[in-house]
């Protein structure tokens, strides 16, 4: 009996030290890979390692796939079985088909619809395919996964909408103004938050930067990241008017940018849109400046409500996901056991022929036929071999393609699992039994 | 023969404009695509129709309703002008719903043969006036839609509405920009217009010009409308919420100056 396991570790159950003990470094995975290929009874196996979760997927011989998993992990990074088990799940057969699409899809993830964990994956799929640690089996369930998780993101629309706040910036400039490119952005303070924000304005093609802060030396610093020009301040802002972006972000104690400031601002500029970010706490901007024409003003709780509002969108969007999910769940399993049953009708095929071309052997011999009999006699035989396995083989193949998804992969009371247990005992097809999962 | 394309048209427009709102409700670009080809289809027709009425009638202009007829079409050029790019196609649903009223307009009024301009009148001249002046207000039409579309994705910014995953406006500088170039597009082909105007009754017709008709007096206005807004947006750089008011305020003008005129007031303009 094999099955197919995973024991495994995620931000969901396990805190960060915890996480961090069980991870894989480059060199550790080199000599993890090693281990699980030389355990008796891992037949395939792939580590998946990144910072929110560590998870070892494996095809196993026996029934206590998880078991050998968990004793792995445990004897490897040294942690005491009870911890272990506190902090790690496991799953078998067809939970593991729907955890790693799951994964994938990025439904397990932190922050639902994240880009980065289908490239670990393919990561961590390439890693095990180089080590030689992964088989049939693994293989196509990793691709399956991959290429679910393009599906999902394609399909739904889980990963629109920004989730960040500079994400969210970005994309409501984009809404304010046509195109970035010919754009002037102002960076009023310093701070974490402002820089990042116009590090994605700057990726998004904004042609000119402008940092300005009280200190010359500190803005020349930051404006060094961005190649922009550093300035500057007193109560003169000035500078405002070639600013199509602001995004202010100054500890100053009072309101920086005031009504009638951004008034005459907006009146030199000829009323050009002007989109003013004020992530400051307290705020630089007051609040009535958003009042004046082609001017655009949203604070922190702001774009903190539209980054709640995109992620409430993208749950919505999971539910979608799911389906899709579970669809190709029973997909992949059919597809599986189709796989199960090939071997079987492969050897069944390979003794037919056998026997055939034997006998075949010996009546050619004793019959003297002229060619073209003879090649009458063994047309006649194969059509004999083809027509006796047309409906066997139909049979078999036609209960693997039927998955029954209240049951596991590997059910030993599957219909296509007895079919197949009966034909090997009933032809001897011994060879195929290594070779076979259910063996 | 006149009925039977009518209703092929109002068909048309009608289902192009169910779709054009479906495509902004649903945001699935595939419906978009589907409704920028029928409305093709609508349009070749349209031509058509227009093509086979000036031959068997023997002018492009010579009823009332020929010129509805004539509008609707240039709007509808208009749109395929603006939506070939994929991303506009939003504005399919503010002008093609125009273009659908001016041929049921067109058509309700069909009947009304009293509407006819006198034959001695039915000559090249008028055709270029009249087209030009209603190709003018066709891009008045676009400006006004995109005035629109200005107004609501500016209203959905500032109350910092939950922003649509799909979101079909476009960005405010583009409505704003695009606006700008129909109300331009518009003002130069209605000077046009009126410079043909005043060539014919001078020169071909040997009328003095007047000032007098009530169709030109509005129709002056309107242009006076539109030539004021852009001047002002070149000098003092009025552009949004200014240019979007300023395209609804001028559409209001083309419509009473086109429509209202005739009904309330005399005029030597039969439209």
């Amino acid at each position: 009996m094999n099955q197919i396991v995973v024991v495994g570790t995620s931000h969901h159950i396990a805190p960060l030290d915890f996480r961090e003990r069980l991870s894989f470094s480059e060199s550790e995975l080199t000599e993890a890979f090693q281990l699980l290929r030389e355990h008796p009874d891992v037949q395939e196996a792939t580590i998946l390692s990144t910072c929110n979760r560590v998870e070892v997927y494996a095809v196993t011989h026996g029934k206590n796939g998880c078991a050998t998993l968990s004793d792995f992990l445990s004897t490897y990074h040294q942690i005491e079985p009870q911890q272990l088990g506190k902090f790690t799940y496991s799953h078998q057969n067809l939970d593991v088909i729907r955890h790693i699409f799951e994964v994938t899809a990025s439904l397990d993830s932190m922050i639902v619809g994240e880009p980065q964990i289908l490239g670990q994956v393919k990561e961590a799929y390439t890693q095990s395919l180089a080590a030689g640690a992964t088989g049939d089996i693994l293989n196509r369930l990793l691709t399956k996964a991959i290429s679910v998780g393009k599906r999902v993101r394609t399909e739904t629309n889980i990963a629109a909408g920004a989730v960040s706040i500079s994400y969210a910036a970005v994309e409501l400039a984009k809404r304010i103004f046509q195109s970035l490119e010919d754009k002037t952005v102002a960076i009023i303070g310093a701070g974490e938050m402002s820089e990042l924000t116009a590090k994605h304005l700057v990726k998004n093609n904004v042609s000119q930067v402008i940092v300005a802060n009280r200190t010359y030396q500190r803005a020349v610093d930051i404006a060094k990241k961005f190649s922009g020009i550093p300035l500057t301040y007193d109560a003169d802002l000035s500078f405002l008017v070639e600013a199509d972006i602001v995004i202010s972000s100054t500890d100053a104690p009072h309101y920086l940018i005031h009504r009638h400031s951004l008034a005459e601002i907006m009146k030199k500029r000829k009323y050009r849109y002007m989109f003013l970010i004020d992530i400051a706490v307290p705020r630089d901007i007051d609040p009535e400046a958003s009042k004046v024409d082609n001017a655009f003003l949203y604070n922190i709780d702001d774009l903190e409500a539209v980054v709640v509002s995109n992620l409430k969108d993208r749950h919505q969007e999971a539910e979608i996901a799911e389906q899709i999910v579970t669809e190709e769940v029973a997909k992949f399993q059919s597809q599986l056991q189709v796989f199960e049953v090939n071997p079987t009708i492969k050897a069944l095929h390979q003794q037919f022929q056998q026997v055939a071309s034997k006998e075949l052997g010996i009546c050619l011999d004793k019959a003297q036929l002229t060619p073209k009999q003879q090649k009458m006699v063994e047309a006649m035989t194969q059509s004999i071999i083809k027509k006796l396995l047309h409906q066997p083989t139909k049979h078999l193949r036609g209960v693997a393609l039927n998955p029954d998804l209240t049951g596991a992969v590997n059910d030993s009371n599957d219909e296509h699992v007895k079919c197949v247990r009966a034909l090997q005992e009933l032809f001897d097809l011994e060879n195929t039994r290594d070779r076979n999962l259910r063996g | 023969m006149n009925s039977l394309f009518f209703y092929a048209l109002l068909l048309v427009y009608l289902v192009g404009c169910i779709l054009h709102i479906l495509f902004l409700t649903t945001g699935n670009r595939r419906i978009a695509k589907f409704a920028y080809w029928l409305t093709i289809g609508g349009f070749a027709l349209h031509s058509l129709f227009i093509l086979l009425r000036w031959r068997y009638v023997g002018h492009l202009m010579a009823y009332w309703y020929d010129s509805t007829s004539f509008l609707a079409w240039a709007i509808i050029l208009i749109y395929l002008c603006i939506a070939h790019r994929p991303r506009l196609r939003t504005i399919g649903v503010f002008v093609v719903p125009a273009a659908f009223i001016a041929t049921l307009v067109a058509y309700t009024l069909q009947t009304q043969e009293n509407t006819a301009i006198p034959t001695y009148l039915q000559n090249y001249w008028l055709i270029a006036h009249s087209a030009v002046i209603f190709l003018a207000y066709a891009a008045f039409v676009a400006a006004f839609g995109f005035g629109l579309m200005y107004l609501i994705e500016e209203k959905k910014i500032r109350q910092k509405q939950h922003m649509p995953i799909h979101n079909l406006l476009p960005a405010l500088g583009g409505s704003d920009e695009l606006g700008h170039k129909c109300i331009l597009v518009g003002v130069i082909l209605m000077t046009m217009g009126i410079l043909i105007g005043i060539l014919w009754t001078r020169y071909v017709q040997e009328v003095k010009w007047t000032w007098v008709d009530s169709k030109v007096i509005f129709t002056i206005a309107t242009w006076l409308i539109y030539v004021l807004q852009l001047s002002i947006r070149q000098v003092l750089g009025w552009r949004g919420r200014k240019t979007a008011y300023s395209a609804i305020i001028g559409f209001a003008a083309v419509l009473f100056t086109y429509v209202g005129v005739n009904l309330f007031l005399p005029s030597i303009h039969a439209f």
